[in-house]
């Protein structure tokens, strides 16, 4: 295929987004092979050896298995969680067309003006007065609340768009509410749900300040976000350690990244052959 | 359309059921194990632990310390900066640990007073251990109302250390010892290529420089009223800020010293692209061997009319010390074995000699495999001692004398201008 001169610009800007794109990448990777010396001295060379000293001693010395596992823990189950409250969360907004609808999903959206910071506090003495401080079940309950706005106002409009006659149908063939929203608006927002599942999954994976305060340092229960920064210290970091466990930390993201795309996309295909 | 149990709501019932298992498992059984919770469980809040110097012998002591009495179970909390804050947080919750290992500095300096943690002076005295302690680590470590806020543990030398090589590669034959001669050593390395003194002027490694310059021209006593006051209006501090400008704008410090950290400031150094550094004695031990072979440690330089008879260096014993809190007293007997066991002469040597910390307490053992700590350790009356401020900073002016510290590495930043930020870190405090 031959490319007129029109596409230069379109090829200039594509590959510079790239290049932007790849070298901190490569910077990062590169850096975790590489003593202090080597990557302060020759930032950009490729590492000498290939060796997983670093890994190692990430691994072991911040003890990132396990944090991994506590991470996995909490962010899978309030994944679960948000998901179970917003989806009929969203179907009764979506479905609804009275005032006092309209009010709470407003509610919903006001969510995004109480900035992290601002809750802490109260979360906190919620944490303590419940019992349940330096306990992961009450992040587990805690994330998907501060997850709730985004993932409603998401789903809701994806459940807007579905055609009333969808529902009509399913109904005179004698489909109960639950099963309209289980077998119709559901299959049919994979796509909104796998969008939300993929934002939330970053933001509870990446969660640091209240996993630090609300889970503390215990080995046993910290998450992978507060065992890394333990790789560092005020006299001296070894940074090649710090971002081969960092390197470590960032594997199941794009793990489940990846997995989550391809859902995504056979979602939208398997909605299609449904409808 | 109502079906029966298909193959996917199996998997979602599973899921669920899943779920519901994994949900007491997250709370009780695996929580937090405070003093509350099991009394012969010892917890120790710590910042040795994972990569911070000392960390392999500190879990190396725990693990002896297990072995010997094996009806005390140590559980090891690890933070790095944010221990402080953990802590506190921990505390409101009444879930603290029982011991605490962190130094002297910011937060800290409020606990006693608050009561997150309590005096150890009777334990320290009923336990016999006073006298294992150096008499100026326990001063330090005493507040106004003669109340004991930790074990010490921990001390550090905080010399000057410059790279010999460099030195010669530039043509400077001696150690500076006055600031003359340390700008003239300066122009010599930059016309080199070499960056003369690192220092991370945006953290507490700047903010100690700075202090340990503008002591210059104070006593010590002089200099626990201006650090405790943030009364920078006094003749002495005034001529301390003016040689530090003096010596900034002279170039002595690295480019952009202004911007940088405590990291970058020991990766310059380690890595020869800067021939001098002021850093304390963990950083010392962290110099890479074909480094260290040709440093020697020293002083900082002092100005005509200085207040000090030789080169200004920092001693503290305020690095780390073993906190006893609310919780810890309710399970003392342990805190006392593991107390009495790190105070033992052995474990007391294998921090030197393993880790070449400088210690607190007294110790007849040296760093043969840390020469520069060795070094600094045998610095006597050729240098001058300068006090470290962190006792005597309010706790809350001393993030904000950290911004100061920035403003002031920045070139061309009048002394005027300089003492201004200084006293506005007090007076936002």
């Amino acid at each position: 295929m031959k490319l007129g001169k029109r596409w230069l610009p379109a090829h200039i800007l594509v590959w510079t987004y790239a290049v932007l794109l790849v070298v901190p990448l490569y910077y990062f990777l590169a850096s975790a092979f590489k003593s202090n010396d080597e990557i302060f001295a020759h930032p950009f060379a490729p590492p000498s050896s290939l060796g997983l000293g670093n890994f190692r001693t990430a691994f072991e010395s911040a003890d990132l298995g396990l944090a991994v596992v506590n991470s996995a823990l909490v962010t899978l189950l309030s994944l679960a969680l948000t998901l179970l409250l917003a989806i009929p969360a969203s179907f009764a907004l979506a479905r609804s067309t009275g005032r006092l609808a309209g009010v709470v999903e407003k509610v919903f959206s006001l969510g995004f003006l109480i900035p992290t910071f601002a809750a802490l506090f109260p979360t906190f003495l919620l944490a303590a007065a419940t019992g349940l401080f330096h306990t992961r079940i009450f992040m587990v309950l805690f994330l998907p609340a501060t997850a709730l706005p985004l993932s409603v106002v998401i789903l809701v409009q994806f459940m807007r768009t579905i055609p009333p006659e969808m529902e009509e149908a399913a109904r005179l063939d004698g489909a109960s509410t639950f099963a309209v929203l289980r077998h119709v608006y559901t299959p049919m927002c994979l796509p909104g749900i796998a969008t939300v599942l993929l934002l939330n999954f970053l933001t509870f994976w990446n969660e640091y300040l209240y996993s630090l305060v609300i889970i503390g340092p215990d080995p046993a229960q910290r998450t992978v976000q507060v065992a890394l920064p333990t790789l560092k210290s005020i006299t001296g970091t070894d940074y090649g350690v710090l971002t081969a466990g960092t390197v470590l930390t960032l594997v199941p993201v794009w793990l489940v990244y990846t997995l989550l795309q391809k859902r995504m996309q056979q979602a939208l295909v398997s909605g299609a052959v449904k409808m | 359309m109502r079906s029966s149990l298909t193959r996917r709501e199996l998997l979602a019932a599973g899921s669920g059921l899943a779920a519901a298992a994994a949900l007491p498992a997250l709370s009780g059984c695996s929580s937090l194990a405070s003093a509350d919770s099991d009394p012969d469980t010892l917890v120790v809040h710590t910042q040795l632990g994972t990569t911070a110097p000392g960390s392999p012998t500190y879990l190396a002591a725990v693990d002896r310390f297990r072995e010997e009495n094996p009806g005390v179970k140590v559980k090891n909390l690890v933070n790095g900066d944010d221990l402080a804050q953990v802590y506190e947080t921990s505390r409101l919750a009444r879930k603290e640990a029982d011991v605490v290992m962190v130094n002297l500095y910011d937060k800290t300096l409020a606990w006693t007073d608050v009561g997150a943690t309590v005096d150890v002076k009777p334990y320290l005295d009923d336990w016999g251990l006073a006298g294992r302690v150096l008499p100026a680590a326990l001063a330090d470590w005493t507040d106004d109302e003669g109340r004991v806020r930790a074990f010490p543990y921990f001390a550090t030398n905080w010399p000057v250390a410059y790279n010999r090589a460099l030195l010669d590669r530039a043509g400077v034959a001696e150690i500076p010892t006055t600031g003359d001669q340390l700008i003239a050593a300066a122009r010599k390395l930059r016309a080199k290529g070499i960056a003369p003194v690192t220092v991370g002027g945006n953290d507490w490694t700047g903010q100690k420089l700075l202090a340990q310059i503008i002591q210059t021209f104070l006593s010590q006593e002089e200099a626990r009223h201006v650090y405790s006051t943030g009364d920078f209006s006094g003749r002495g501090a005034r001529r301390g800020i003016e040689y530090f400008t003096y010596l900034r704008d002279a170039g002595v410090f690295a480019d952009k010293a202004q911007g940088l950290t405590s990291d970058s400031m020991t990766t310059q150094f380690n890595t020869e692209e800067a021939a001098v550094q002021s850093a304390m004695s963990s950083a010392l031990a962290k110099v890479p061997e074909q480094v260290a072979r040709h440093t020697e440690v020293g002083g900082w330089p002092l100005a005509d009319g200085a207040a000090h008879d030789g080169p200004t260096v920092i001693r503290a014993y305020t690095l780390i010390g073993f906190w006893i809190s609310p919780n810890g007293v309710r399970k003392i007997e342990h805190v006392e074995k593991f107390l009495r066991f790190m105070y033992r002469e052995d474990v007391v040597a294998r921090f030197v000699t393993e880790s070449g910390r400088d210690m607190a307490l007294r110790t007849d053992a040296v760093s043969t495999g840390f020469p520069l700590v060795g070094a600094a350790q045998r610095l006597g009356s050729g240098v001058s001692q300068v006090l470290l401020p962190d006792v005597y900073v309010p706790p809350a002016a001393a993030q904000p004398l950290i911004t100061a510290t920035s403003t002031s590495f920045t070139r061309g930043t009048s002394p005027a201008r300089v003492r201004a930020a200084l006293e506005s870190a007090y007076r936002s405090a």
